[in-house]
């Protein structure tokens, strides 16, 4: 007897299933590539890289070495002497961080859960 | 049909109702076990022209398909912590409303002293306990010694024998 009789599917899951799994390969064949559909973004990120590092080695070249600049000083430099028209400083805010880009960052990073969450600390055997 | 899209639905077709009640017992939710089997699936289908058979194929997809499961257990884990709201609870709370439970109350207790285990001792205990693999097959999927995955079996068994009010597991075999 299967150990699995505590817990059931809607009526009709698995018949629909194989089906729906063996879609995939078409699915997966529609849609382009994630690197595709990413590439106009990824164009326009590595041309504001470009400038900030531009601007900041210019920047750099010509301050005065005894005035204290900080990060906010030197990018309001960058904005006004590359950006005189103001279009880079309109451009739309980035939106609200979500939690899953936090997430991906914890992980990315290699936070251990255990540490974020200290209460469901035990030793692993 | 080419080779790899008839390979595919063979491996759809011997695997994806096991495969399913496996990724069931890690997160305890039909909704999320659905959409996890559908990522599962993805990824065999874009890992299979690289599959050169180093491994027998029930090894391979079952590691892709636990990986998937504990990722996004450890994702879930995460939006616990920032929410400052505790991961066991939420999964007691989600195995007690589970619209697709129909068992007694000590197998109710027993999912709950099983969500509780630390990662290593609950996919150990589903992979023997539910999917029933033996110990060899599961040291293929998981690279686990034969020794520390009864070690680990052997400890989940007392844990959850710990918490769980009646004798609800046979003794070890």
């Amino acid at each position: 007897m299967s150990r699995n009789n505590d817990i059931f599917t809607p009526e009709g899951y698995f018949e629909a299933l194989q089906q729906n799994l063996q879609a995939i390969p078409a699915k997966a064949q529609a849609r382009p590539a994630a690197a595709v559909r990413l590439a106009p973004w990824l164009a326009v990120a590595a041309s504001l890289a470009l400038l900030v590092s531009v601007g900041l080695f210019s920047f750099r070249k010509t301050a005065a070495p005894a005035e204290e600049w900080t990060d906010w000083g030197y990018l309001s430099y960058l904005a006004q002497s590359l950006d005189p028209d103001g279009v880079l400083m309109e451009m739309e805010q980035p939106g609200e961080l979500e939690d899953e880009d936090i997430i991906q960052y914890l992980l990315n990073e290699g936070i251990s859960v255990d540490y974020l969450n200290e209460t469901n600390y035990e030793t692993d055997y | 049909m080419d080779s790899l899209e008839s390979t595919f639905n063979s491996i759809v077709k011997q695997y994806s109702e096991r495969l399913y009640w496996h990724l069931r017992r890690l997160v305890n939710s039909h909704e999320d076990a659905n959409d996890l089997l559908q990522e599962v699936f993805l990824k065999i289908w874009q890992a299979l022209p690289s599959f050169r058979g180093e491994a027998q194929v029930y090894t391979w997809v079952w590691r892709i398909a636990t990986n998937e499961a504990l990722n996004h257990l450890r994702r879930q884990q995460v939006r616990s912590a920032l929410r400052l709201t505790s991961f066991e609870e939420e999964m007691d709370h989600r195995i007690e409303a589970d619209p697709y439970f129909n068992g007694t109350a000590a197998q109710r207790e027993l999912a709950k002293a099983v969500a509780r285990l630390p990662q290593k001792q609950r996919q150990v205990f589903v992979m023997r306990w539910w999917d029933e693999l033996s110990y060899e097959e599961i040291s293929a999927i998981t690279g686990t010694s034969v020794g520390a995955l009864k070690a680990s079996y052997h400890l989940a068994r007392q844990k959850i024998q710990e918490s769980v009010s009646e004798q609800i597991l046979p003794e070890d075999d």
